[in-house]
C-alpha cells in the first residue's frame, strides 16, 4: 500500500538540516564529557625542591661558593593556622611576609649578593598544612627569589 | 526611506534551526580548542591549594604526576600513571628512612630513561608536611631536580 501523504506536501525550504544537527549535537556532548580542561590550574616550578640541611645533603663542589641561605621557619599556630619566622619578624600574614622577604632581598642585593646566589629554605613543622606552605612559597616568589626549596621538617 | 530587513518568509511552519547550528558550531569549535582529549596524565581530582602565581607547562610528555593524599597513617598515599596504568606507589621505608623506597625506584628508572624528566606534585591542600616530605625526599634521592607543585589558579585571577 502506498502512502500518499508523504508526496502530497513538499515545500522548498532548503537542505534538510536534521542529520547535521544530530551529528553536531553528538559531537558537542562527546567533547563536553571527554574533554579535560587545563585552564584552571598552573604550576609552581622548583629546580631544587628539597634540601637536607646538615643531614647528609649533597656536598657543594670543591671551589664552589655556597649560596647565601635565607631560612623561613613555618610552624602551626594554636588556632590551626600558621606562623612564619624570618629574620627578626614573626607573622601569619602573607603580605607582611612577602614585604619582609622583599626588604631582605633588596638588602642582600645591596651588599652584592646576586639573586641566583640566594637560597631560600622553607623549614616547616611536621603538621603545617601544604596549603600554607604553598602560600609561603608564593610569598618568596613575590619577593623575586628564584631558588626556593623545602627543608627537613622540625 | 528605510529599508526593512526581514527574515525570509517561511512557507512552512517548520522550526528555523540556523541560529541553533550557529551556536552549536561555535561551542564545538570552542571545546575542540580548549579541551585536551585523550591526554591523561594521571591527575586525580582533589582540592588543590590556590595561588596567584604560577606558570603553564607546555610539554607534559616528560612529566610524571604524583597524586599525594593523606592515607590516615604515617606515610602518604601516592598514586601515579605509570606505564599506562594508574597505580599506587609504595612508600616503604627502611630503618634509615631513605632506602628501599619504591617511589625512589620508580623515579630513578624514569629519570634514567629521560634526562628532561620532571615530577608534578598534586597534593591535597590539607596535607600535613610530614606526608609531603617523603615525596620530596624521594625526588631528591632519585636525582629529579625539576619538581612542580600543581595549584589552582586563584579565584581572583580567574575573574
Amino acid at each position: 500500500m502506498k502512502i500518499k501523504g508523504a508526496k502530497l506536501v513538499h515545500y522548498e525550504s532548503g537542505p534538510n538540516m536534521i542529520p547535521l544537527v544530530d551529528v553536531v549535537m553528538v559531537l558537542l556532548i562527546f567533547l563536553m564529557l571527554v574533554g579535560q580542561f587545563g585552564g584552571m590550574e598552573h604550576y609552581l616550578i622548583s629546580n631544587l625542591p628539597y634540601t637536607e640541611k646538615g643531614l647528609g645533603g649533597a656536598k657543594p663542589l670543591a671551589g664552589a661558593v655556597p649560596d647565601e641561605p635565607l631560612d623561613i621557619r613555618v610552624d602551626s599556630s594554636a588556632s590551626g593556622g600558621w606562623v612564619a619566622r624570618v629574620g627578626k619578624i614573626q607573622t601569619s600574614n602573607m603580605e607582611t611576609l612577602a614585604g619582609q622577604l622583599t626588604t631582605m632581598h633588596e638588602n642582600l642585593n645591596k651588599v652584592g649578593t646576586k639573586t641566583d646566589k640566594i637560597q631560600v629554605v622553607i623549614s616547616p613543622g611536621k603538621n603545617v598544612k601544604y596549603d600554607y606552605l604553598v602560600g609561603v612559597y608564593q610569598a618568596a616568589m613575590d619577593a623575586n627569589f628564584t631558588k626556593i626549596s623545602f627543608a627537613r621538617s622540625h | 526611506m528605510k529599508k526593512k530587513h526581514l527574515m525570509p518568509e517561511l512557507k512552512e511552519g517548520s522550526v528555523n534551526v540556523t541560529p541553533l547550528i550557529d551556536i552549536v558550531m561555535c561551542l564545538i569549535i570552542f571545546f575542540m580548542l580548549v579541551a585536551k582529549i585523550g591526554v591523561s596524565r594521571g591527575a586525580e581530582p582533589m582540592e588543590l591549594p590556590e595561588t596567584f602565581r604560577g606558570t603553564k607547562i607546555d610539554d607534559l610528555g616528560n612529566t610524571l604526576t604524583l597524586n599525594v593524599r593523606n592515607s590516615g597513617g604515617e606515610s602518604p598515599k601516592v598514586t601515579a600513571l605509570v606505564e599506562g596504568h594508574q597505580r599506587e606507589i609504595g612508600m616503604d621505608f627502611a630503618e634509615d628512612g631513605k632506602s628501599a623506597n619504591s617511589l625512589v625506584s620508580v623515579l630513578s628508572i624514569l629519570r634514567a630513561r629521560n634526562a628532561k624528566f620532571q615530577v608534578i606534585i598534586r597534593a591535597e591542600k590539607d596535607l600535613p608536611y610530614r606526608l609531603l616530605e617523603p615525596v620530596l625526599l624521594a625526588c631528591t634521592q632519585a636525582n629529579v631536580q625539576n619538581v612542580s607543585f600543581n595549584t589552582r589558579v586563584a579565584a581572583e585571577v580567574q575573574r
